[in-house]
């Protein structure tokens, strides 16, 4: 009855348009009222403790300003060359290249449709004039695309951490494989369609354009490095990983490539400049430009860009953390866990039934709306069957990016279709194939526990633990 | 007038929360790495810097539209259709703003009588959780503008953040390079 009056009230109000954070609040509230002892008061602290007691969630935040600071076309055309550089001379390097590319924006950036905005408006031409057929070029992006959220940092298994209270440097360390492995098996299936295409490749460009293009896309490299080094080497939380990354982003972002900000386009070296000048008036440069950071346009745009993404995200987690108080009070999950196991499901059922249960969501909700009202549901019954919460929490992930390309609310599709100017129809066919591929993997996900937890395992091990 | 300079306002505090709670944690790396020292403060505050930001952003990106929602099912509808479910449920969200509003209200005066301070910073319990009175308020009244311009105006419903239209900028970005070269 609390259950059925609880799901009717959520999703009555999302589908009158309300915002989610506003249904899931209004939901859990009402229930709360009308089916225990709580005052309204411990209601509105336990609100505000969402907010100000999970050192976790700030990471958040961090995260969405350092990818907004570097997710511009400026990083995408750096690492393009980057990624050329080393797989380029190889059948199908193009489209291989495009899948590093992927992957490394992804990281970067944390967002799926920003990844294939970038990669793909740049590289789709490319691919189409050194003789891939476009459709090839589109499905490649837009799969390669929704590594955004698989590959760490990621803010979506940041809210996952947040919804479970799963160890978020865990869940960092979790995706890793999968999501190395993932871009692997694309580059493969690139590979032989190549090969029976007889698609041209491009001639092996030498060490040197290696090294040169590795040392300009060294400044989003190094991000990834400095987050991914700290958090599994144990020396920062994930939360100030991310603070750090934030500075570190701006800085590259202003003073390093010049992207933006006040001496946006100013180059490093002028024609004929000795080092010792270059030193001096760069020095000079940064150091008289700095307080004008504060009032750029530019670069107050970028920062409130992050906090409006920032807010959405944390007050849906903070309304969210209400819901998950209701469910856990009135005992929802540990009351289907029981039906479950009833039933006689074994955990391979199970995670059938949540595959099945997260791909038909993933259609009509975006991923990190998915994982705040499904976690605290999938959770405890996953825990009680004996399947690893990081598991869990990956498995999640991979639905959510078969979620991205699936109509009507396929983010990577309309993004697809908007920079290449076809129809959605069309771009839906040119994925579907790839799709294949991610829905292998996902199998792969859920019934090898083992790709996900290897990593963690390791260095809990190294560790000492 | 007024409301221009309280626009930019609203949106220089959130900014200014945002980078102040960034470089605030930055500072605690440093200090802890670079000198073996900490804050004893500086965890209670960014926390409550962010719940603050978080509160007063949450009226300032319902006017803004960046929050998410669902409104596949209100567009199957003509103006009208349209009109009447979104009214319906900006009245829900009122309904919402009001009781936590009312739970606030309670918990505040309570924590003014006590008057405690927070654990690690000399500042009473009732000011620091005060956004939860400021922030709802502010919600509530952009809600019922909104509500008012949906009955009288030429509004139709919520807005929505849409994050591959916000991803297309880039691809705009880049594009317009291309033209220039």
């Amino acid at each position: 009855m609390t259950t059925a009056g609880l799901f009717i009230l959520l999703f009555g109000c999302m589908l009158l348009g309300m915002p989610i954070a506003l249904a899931l609040g209004l939901s859990s509230i009402a229930t709360i009222l009308m089916f225990s002892n709580d005052s309204l008061a411990s209601i509105a602290l336990k609100l505000f403790e969402a907010l100000s007691e999970h050192y976790t969630l700030l990471a958040i935040p961090f995260f969405i300003l350092s990818s907004q600071f570097l997710s511009t076309g400026g990083v995408a055309k750096r690492i393009i060359r980057f990624a050329l550089s080393i797989v380029g001379h190889i059948s199908g390097g193009i489209a291989m290249a495009s899948v590093l590319a992927c992957m490394i924006f992804a990281a970067v950036s944390g967002s799926s449709p920003a990844t294939v905005a970038a990669i793909g408006s740049i590289v789709i031409v490319g691919m189409v004039k050194a003789g891939y057929p476009e459709s090839i070029a589109v499905g490649v992006i837009a799969n390669a695309g929704t590594l955004g959220i698989l590959i760490p940092p990621s803010i979506v298994m940041l809210v996952y951490a947040a919804a479970t209270e799963v160890s978020a440097a865990r869940m960092f360390m979790a995706g890793f494989i999968p999501g190395i492995m993932m871009g692997l098996m694309l580059m493969v299936v690139i590979y032989f369609v190549a090969k029976i295409k007889k698609i041209p490749c491009q001639p092996w460009a030498g060490f040197s354009e290696v090294v040169t293009a590795g040392w300009s896309a060294l400044g989003g490299l190094m991000l990834i490095i400095i987050v991914l080094g700290s958090i599994y080497g144990g020396i920062a939380s994930p939360t100030e990983a991310a603070a750090v990354s934030a500075v570190y982003a701006f800085l590259v972002a202003v003073f390093g490539y010049r992207d933006m900000g006040p001496i946006k386009q100013v180059p490093w070296r002028k024609e004929g400049e000795g080092t010792g000048a270059m030193v001096g008036r760069n020095s000079w440069l940064i150091f008289s430009n700095f307080h004008k950071c504060i009032y750029d346009k530019e670069i107050n745009k970028v920062v409130l860009d992050a906090a409006k993404v920032s807010i959405m995200l944390l007050f849906i987690i903070a309304n969210a953390m209400l819901f998950a108080h209701v469910l856990t009070t009135e005992r929802i999950p540990h009351f289907l866990a029981s039906i479950i196991v009833e039933l006689g499901l074994s955990p391979w059922m199970f995670l059938i039934v949540v595959n099945l249960l997260l791909l038909a969501a993933g259609n009509f909700m975006e991923p990190s709306a998915i994982l705040l009202i499904m976690a605290p549901i999938l959770f405890p019954i996953a825990t009680q069957l004996g399947i690893d919460p990081i598991h869990l929490g990956i498995i999640m992930v991979v639905n959510m990016e078969i979620g991205m390309l699936t109509p009507p609310v396929g983010l990577n599709l309309f993004v697809a279709s908007g920079i290449t100017g076809n129809s959605m129809g069309w771009v839906i066919k040119a994925c579907l194939p790839w799709l294949g591929v991610l829905l292998v993997f996902l199998i792969l996900i859920t019934y090898i526990p083992q790709i996900s937890l290897f990593l963690p395992e390791l260095i809990d091990k190294i560790q000492g633990y | 007038m007024f409301l221009r300079v309280f626009n930019r306002l609203e949106e220089a505090i959130i900014c200014i929360l945002i980078v102040s709670t960034t470089l605030l944690v930055f500072l605690d790396v440093v200090m802890r790495f670079g000198f073996n020292a900490g804050f004893l403060w500086s965890q209670e505050l960014t926390l409550h810097m962010s719940g603050w930001f978080v509160l007063l952003g949450a009226s300032y990106c319902l006017k803004q539209g960046s929050h998410i929602g669902m409104d596949a099912f209100v567009n199957l509808f003509p103006v009208g259709g349209r009109k009447i479910l979104s009214g319906i449920g900006c009245v829900l969200a009122l309904v919402y703003c009001g009781l936590i509003l009312y739970g606030s209200w309670i918990y505040l005066k309570k924590m003014h009588m006590i008057g405690i301070d927070l654990e690690d910073i000399p500042v009473p319990a009732w000011a620091a959780h005060s956004i939860l009175l400021i922030g709802f308020s502010f919600l509530a009244i952009r809600i019922f503008i909104l509500l008012w311009s949906i009955i009288f105006g030429d509004v139709e419903g919520f807005k929505h953040a849409d994050e591959a239209k916000e991803s297309m900028q880039i691809a705009e970005e880049l594009s317009k390079e291309e033209n220039m070269i």
